[in-house]
């Protein structure tokens, strides 16, 4: 019997390398005992609530042992930074209309950006030679992603933000993959 | 080293396709240009006043706050010039001043205007043409056309005009909605 698969990945993701076995094994142990007592969907309502119970002291580990500095690091320049550059341009690119316009963007800028974040996440997806190391660069991605919207200086739909979050990560994890299979 | 050659092939081709793409399409034949086009139910000396006033300039064209004219004994006919005050969002909310200097007055069928900004960033031109459809109704054809003199503004006009044309689209809906509603109240 297995725990949730995205619970182990988010396990994954702020534990890190040295850290993630440990505790999985030890939660594991705990989840095929309450499963064998309250049922699977008991278990896997534990384990998923001991990820994000342990998820901000396994993170504050993660920092002192400089591993996450690193995956931050690495986030901010392969995703954060094109996309704050790809909104200079656009600024640029608005402010040079001759009659001025606001910070609305149209659709096919929101589009380049969300291809810079794929293929910025991808590269470090595969550059990932381990899956905590990748699920913690995804992880990574996903905080660059958000970090440059925080810090954009156009109004960004809701649809948009969504995607560029969530796109990052995942074309990381599927390079990783792709990788890996081969 | 063959991940890094692969990685190092899909980055030149993000950028240097779309480079490539901006090269080729500055040099098409309506670089620069844009225009766009209304039928507005509003007679031809009604449209006419809301291009020719400043302060029903400031109704219609977003982003412009306020219109000066630096010689008040002059403010229209061919020669005379008013002070476009625009708000640049994408700048910090910096305020631009953009010189707009009449070179053809023949109210109400058409007017041209060359523009540049203070800044030197671009110099052009914009003809407003008012054709009389009968009814109390109206063609208004703006056509625009502008040259950037910094070489990367140059180098991205393929993006900045079609959104210098999408924000004039926006501009004259606002401008027909005006005109309508104050010919309906007429």
């Amino acid at each position: 019997m297995k725990p949730p698969g995205w619970a182990q990945l988010v396990l994954w993701a702020v534990a890190g390398e040295n850290e993630a076995e440990f505790v999985m094994g030890d939660l594991h142990e705990e989840f095929l005992l309450l499963c064998a007592d309250r049922g699977r969907s008991a278990g896997s309502r534990w384990y998923v609530r001991q990820v994000f119970r342990s998820a901000a002291t396994l993170l504050g580990l993660r920092f002192r042992s400089g591993e996450a500095a690193h995956l931050l690091a690495a986030a901010l320049v392969a995703v954060a930074m094109p996309l704050l550059l790809l909104d200079r341009l656009w600024s640029f690119v608005y402010s040079h209309i001759p009659l001025k316009d606001g910070l609305d963007r149209a659709p096919g800028f929101w589009a380049a950006n969300v291809v810079c974040v794929c293929a910025c996440a991808a590269l470090c997806g595969s550059l990932a030679h381990s899956l905590p190391r990748a699920a913690g660069v995804a992880l990574a991605a996903a905080v660059g992603a958000a970090c440059a919207l925080w810090c954009s200086t156009a109004t960004a739909p809701v649809f948009y933000a969504g995607l560029a979050i969530l796109a990052g990560p995942a074309s990381s994890m599927a390079v990783f993959a792709w990788r890996r299979s081969r | 080293m063959k991940w890094v050659k692969r990685i190092a092939i899909v980055f030149a081709v993000l950028l240097i396709v779309p480079a490539v793409a901006l090269l080729i399409m500055g040099h098409r034949k309506n670089a620069g240009v844009a225009q766009v086009a209304a039928e507005i139910n509003a007679p031809p000396d009604q449209v006419w006043t809301w291009i020719d006033d400043g302060d029903k300039l400031k109704q219609w064209v977003s982003w412009m706050v306020e219109v000066k004219y630096p010689d008040p004994q002059k403010t229209i006919g061919v020669g005379a010039s008013r002070v476009l005050v625009m708000k640049d969002a994408n700048n910090g909310g910096m305020l631009m001043q953009i010189v707009s200097k009449y070179s053809e007055y023949a109210p109400p069928s058409r007017m041209t205007v060359v523009v540049s900004d203070t800044q030197g960033l671009f110099t052009g031109g914009e003809t407003y043409l008012l054709t009389d459809l009968g009814n109390g109704r109206t063609r208004l054809e703006v056509r625009g056309h502008f040259h950037y003199s910094q070489w990367f503004a140059n180098f991205m006009e393929p993006l900045i005009t079609p959104q210098a044309e999408k924000k004039m689209a926006m501009d004259m809906a606002h401008l027909k909605r005006l005109a309508e509603t104050q010919a309906e109240s007429r």
